[in-house]
């Protein structure tokens, strides 16, 4: 009896714990947020972020759709194969990468590339003093440090997704036409037409709430890491594993939801 | 006023109380009579300086920018034309070249990032300056150097100066008035001729340095 009230009892922490980090990291996402809309705005800050963020993700965007797209064509054809289908290679491509792997991919790059340049360089931050000067030179470190980077990536993410979904729709296109002999008008003509305006709409979406959950995850476990290289390491690592699950979990909330539009 | 005392006895932490940024266990901090604990954060700070330890200079921006830092935002904002002058008029007096000036922070050396921290304390022409360990991790020739260019500028500004250290030449190079803290609580208080008559047995151990006293070696 003593040993399951025990168990019962680390259970009990554990989840008081999580609960607890959950909440905070809803007030600092507050935080933040009110911090992107109430002025001063430091326009320098911004540019930097949408540079960063935006502008300097655009290879390994760009490398890992094309990738996925010609892949994902491969994979289609074969299995397509099993029942005479090869024909529908063009519209699942547009539609897997357009509604689902683009954004998702996207989200997952973004969470590796993005997320630990934030976490680790504000946690440096952190560790070297450089947020307190912030602060003791009359500089919100959120103001300063974080809505530019959460704003940045809730305008350039959505972006960085329409530009993969297209490189990824050119990556199936490319294979389709030089390895498995489909019709490059044709292939266009099916992909174009079978897309619709709610798929679109659901990957710039989805890309929005994956930039902000990217940004938050790295500017809050930044703030909040620990002393030291150490510190710093594990603010990092918490960081990408906090926003590749979140981006996860939203993606599957956010296909249930467009599913009941 | 210098503050010394052994490692881990809050000296730090009381500076950091003082601007906000750990909240006190307890007490009240008050400035010119009034609780610095309300009221408007920002006109509070304007009147600080401080050069913290390790420089804590922003490693994304030049070293102009570092000392201007607060005359490029905020109340305190200039043009960018006059920030940049005052900060080449600050880092020539703390022994900097203007050529330095449009360099990073990690393209200096320890000595030269302190003098640079020192400028951005001083840039604001504050009327409070707040040193943290000015002179860790430097020669005994630079930390000559460093203790030297504080006085000269805190006398010069006729500022007040409250530095950390826990290197007595530099104590005595500094400051006029010292108070010794340990577990947490001012143990001692007086001024630096005061300070070498003392016999008060935690300030004898700790400014000769002697392992035999009233303080515990091992914490």
């Amino acid at each position: 009896m003593k040993t399951l009230l025990n168990f019962l009892a680390a259970v009990g922490r554990q989840m008081f714990l999580l609960l607890a980090g959950v909440g905070r990291m809803a007030l600092f996402s507050c935080s933040a947020l009110t911090h992107i809309v109430r002025p001063p705005f430091y326009r320098r800050e911004i540019a930097l972020a949408l540079l960063q963020i935006g502008w300097l993700s655009l290879p390994v965007v760009g490398l890992t759709a094309i990738f996925t797209g010609g892949a994902l064509a491969l994979q289609i054809y074969s299995g397509g194969a099993r029942f005479n289908a090869e024909a529908v290679v063009p519209q699942i491509v547009a539609i897997g990468i357009v509604r689902e792997l683009g954004p998702v991919l996207v989200g997952l790059m973004i969470a590796a590339r993005v997320t630990s340049s934030i976490a680790a360089e504000i946690a440096t931050m952190k560790v070297t003093e450089q947020i307190d000067a912030l602060t003791t030179l009359s500089t919100h470190p959120m103001k300063y440090l974080v809505a530019p980077k959460v704003l940045a990536a809730f305008l350039t993410i959505p972006i960085l997704v329409a530009i993969g979904d297209v490189i990824g729709i050119f990556g199936g296109f490319s294979v389709s036409v030089q390895s498995l002999g489909f019709n490059p008008s044709t292939y266009l003509h099916n992909t174009v037409g079978f897309l619709e305006p709610r798929d679109i709409i659901s990957s710039l979406a989805k890309g929005a709430v994956f930039g902000v959950i990217a940004a938050m995850m790295g500017c809050y476990y930044g703030m909040n890491s620990g002393r030291g290289a150490q510190g710093v390491g594990q603010a990092t690592k918490s960081s990408v594993q906090a926003a590749a699950v979140l981006v996860l979990a939203a993606n599957f909330i956010l296909t249930g939801l467009f599913f009941t539009l | 006023m210098v503050i010394i005392g052994g490692s881990g006895t809050g000296k730090s932490v009381l500076l950091k109380c003082i601007l906000g940024l750990v909240p006190p266990d307890g007490g009240t901090i008050t400035l010119d009579g009034a609780d610095a604990s309300g009221g408007d954060r920002d006109a509070f700070l304007k009147r600080f300086g401080m050069l913290f330890q390790g420089g804590a200079l922003f490693d994304s921006i030049p070293v102009w920018q570092n000392v201007a830092f607060r005359l490029l935002r905020g109340s305190l904002k200039k043009s960018k034309d006059e920030a940049r002058a005052i900060a080449i008029e600050k880092l020539r007096r703390v022994g900097l070249a203007p050529s330095q000036a449009e360099l990073y922070p990690a393209e200096l050396s320890g000595g030269m990032q302190k003098r640079v921290g020192l400028a951005r304390a001083i840039a604001s022409d504050p009327e409070i300056i707040f040193f943290d360990e000015p002179t860790t991790g430097l020669d005994p020739i630079m930390s000559g150097v460093i203790n030297k260019l504080i006085r000269e500028i805190v006398t010069e500004m006729g500022a007040t100066a409250m530095t950390i250290t826990h290197d007595m030449n530099s104590a005595r190079a500094i400051a006029d008035n010292a108070a010794m803290l340990h577990n947490g609580k001012i143990q001692w208080s007086g001024s630096i001729s005061e300070m070498e008559r003392s016999d008060d047995p935690y300030l004898e151990q700790f400014i000769h340095g002697s392992p035999d006293g009233p303080i515990e070696t091992v914490r």
